[in-house]
């Protein structure tokens, strides 16, 4: 039962796209395109789930027996960017379909917040490894439900008749204010 | 002591990372075809599926297979076809250049209105109601998904009509295809004649809407029978019939529908 709390709260209530705000570049840049959403969105909620893991083990295996846990922010980049760079070679190599459709994606997310972000708050919320797990899940299912809502709303901008101050990134920004406003109707819910 | 801890962690962990990734970069190394690179550089690069492959990068990779014939690509021309045979090492057979055409006529006041619109400016929206308040229900629309989707910009709005340029166009046919009223087509860029018009409409119709619509009088028959043939009230050629000359067509059509590019 906290395992779905927790999910939920990582989903729904503390979207970390519109709640938090964190990887927003990567929210208003590819959101042009429906089809390169999709494929983003699938390469986040895999890398996510991949990099918590292996954060959650540095910080617990190497970092907290060595009492050097203000070292977390340089060793998670560290840690990810090699997992992620890794994991783009494996994938070049062993799997050259899954590589074209959302290989291309991994350099571009590497470096992206929410990834040291959701691996920085599951450390904080004091998680085990699957409340981790479930965080992850639940932060990447946020970021891509956030994502293809506004890449569908995007879509249809394109053909509104909007004022030309406004057109482009002007109004995709009043936009996502306008969703996080309604997300905001989430919190509180169920006790979360 | 704690300084001490954080730099040989930071410094082992630097250095562990980077030789994994060093001997994964070598054991995970994607052989690649050096010909795929130099077919890539003979490619326009514009990735506008006029091979039927999805994209350049796909063509190429394919062609270098064996899976795609080295002419394929209408978009590098002849030239390019050449190269791209001579790197595969096969012999090319003749390339015909291709180019496109707008088979309609009416510019500025010609292109009569029988009503206001005020929509989504596409051709493609306004197909959807009713030709947009255009009397000829056949003609160019005008307001560009043929220049939006061409990928090498040789598409330009005169007056409100659409025209291609057919020393910038090369043939690839994606405004055959975007073009909601059918009316372009792909002709040999030798042939410089056109007919620049698509209403099917009888004479005394098209005489009402537009002064430069074809009437199918058939004169264009009468002077060079085997190019010109009339069907349905629209005049048409037959460019198989290479080395004939169509001026005198051309002079005698009375409402100068036929159009030449020099």
């Amino acid at each position: 039962m906290k395992l779905f709390g927790i999910f939920f709260a990582a989903f729904l209530i503390n979207n970390i796209l519109l709640m938090r705000f964190l990887a927003l570049c990567s929210f208003f840049g590819v959101s042009t395109n429906i089809g390169t959403s999709v494929g983003m969105c699938f390469s986040v909620i895999f890398v996510m789930t991949l990099s918590s893991a292996v954060s959650w083990a540095a910080y617990y295996f190497l970092l907290v027996p060595f009492h050097v846990e203000f070292l977390r922010t340089a060793v998670f980049i560290l840690t990810i960017s090699s997992l992620v760079q890794f994991l783009e070679l494996y994938l070049k190599k062993m799997i050259p379909t899954l590589y074209r459709s959302m290989g291309i994606y991994l350099p571009l997310i590497t470096t992206n917040c929410a990834i040291l972000g959701a691996a920085f708050l599951a450390i904080d919320y004091q998680y085990n490894f699957l409340e981790t797990m479930f965080y992850s899940i639940g932060v990447s299912s946020g970021f891509a439900l956030a994502m293809i809502l506004f890449a569908y709303i995007r879509d249809k901008m394109a053909i509104a008749p909007i004022p030309k101050w406004f057109q482009g990134y002007p109004i995709a920004f009043i936009t996502a204010a306008l969703m996080s406003l309604s997300f905001l109707g989430f919190s509180g819910m169920f006790g979360l | 002591m704690l300084i001490l801890i954080s730099v040989i962690m930071l410094g082992a962990l630097g250095f562990l990372f980077a030789g994994l990734l060093g001997l994964a970069a070598d054991y995970f190394r994607v052989e690649e075809d050096p010909r795929i690179a130099s077919v890539l550089a003979v490619l326009p690069g514009a990735n506008c599926g006029a091979c039927g492959m999805a994209g350049c990068r796909d063509y190429a990779e394919k062609v270098v297979l064996g899976q795609a014939a080295a002419t394929a690509c209408s978009a590098c021309g002849a030239k390019g076809a050449a190269i791209i045979s001579e790197i595969m090492g096969v012999g090319c057979g003749e390339v015909e250049r291709k180019v496109a055409v707008v088979h309609c006529g009416a510019k500025g006041e010609q292109r009569k209105k029988k009503g206001n619109y005020s929509g989504v400016k596409t051709c493609m929206a306004v197909t959807l109601v009713d030709g947009g308040g255009l009397a000829c229900t056949y003609g160019c629309l005008g307001y560009g998904d043929c220049l939006a989707i061409c990928p090498f910009g040789a598409i330009e709005m005169r007056e409100g009509l659409a025209f291609i340029d057919p020393e910038k166009c090369t043939g690839c046919g994606k405004c055959v295809s975007a073009c909601p009223r059918k009316i372009i087509s792909l002709r040999p860029y030798d042939f410089k004649v056109a007919i620049a018009c698509s209403s099917r409409d009888s004479g005394a119709v098209v005489r009402k809407i537009c002064p430069v619509g074809c009437i199918g009088c058939k004169l264009c028959v009468k002077q060079v029978a085997d190019v010109f043939k009339v069907t349905d009230n629209l005049a048409s050629i037959d460019y198989a019939k290479t080395g004939i000359a169509c001026g005198p067509a051309v002079e005698k059509c009375p409402t100068k529908c036929i159009v030449t590019s020099d």
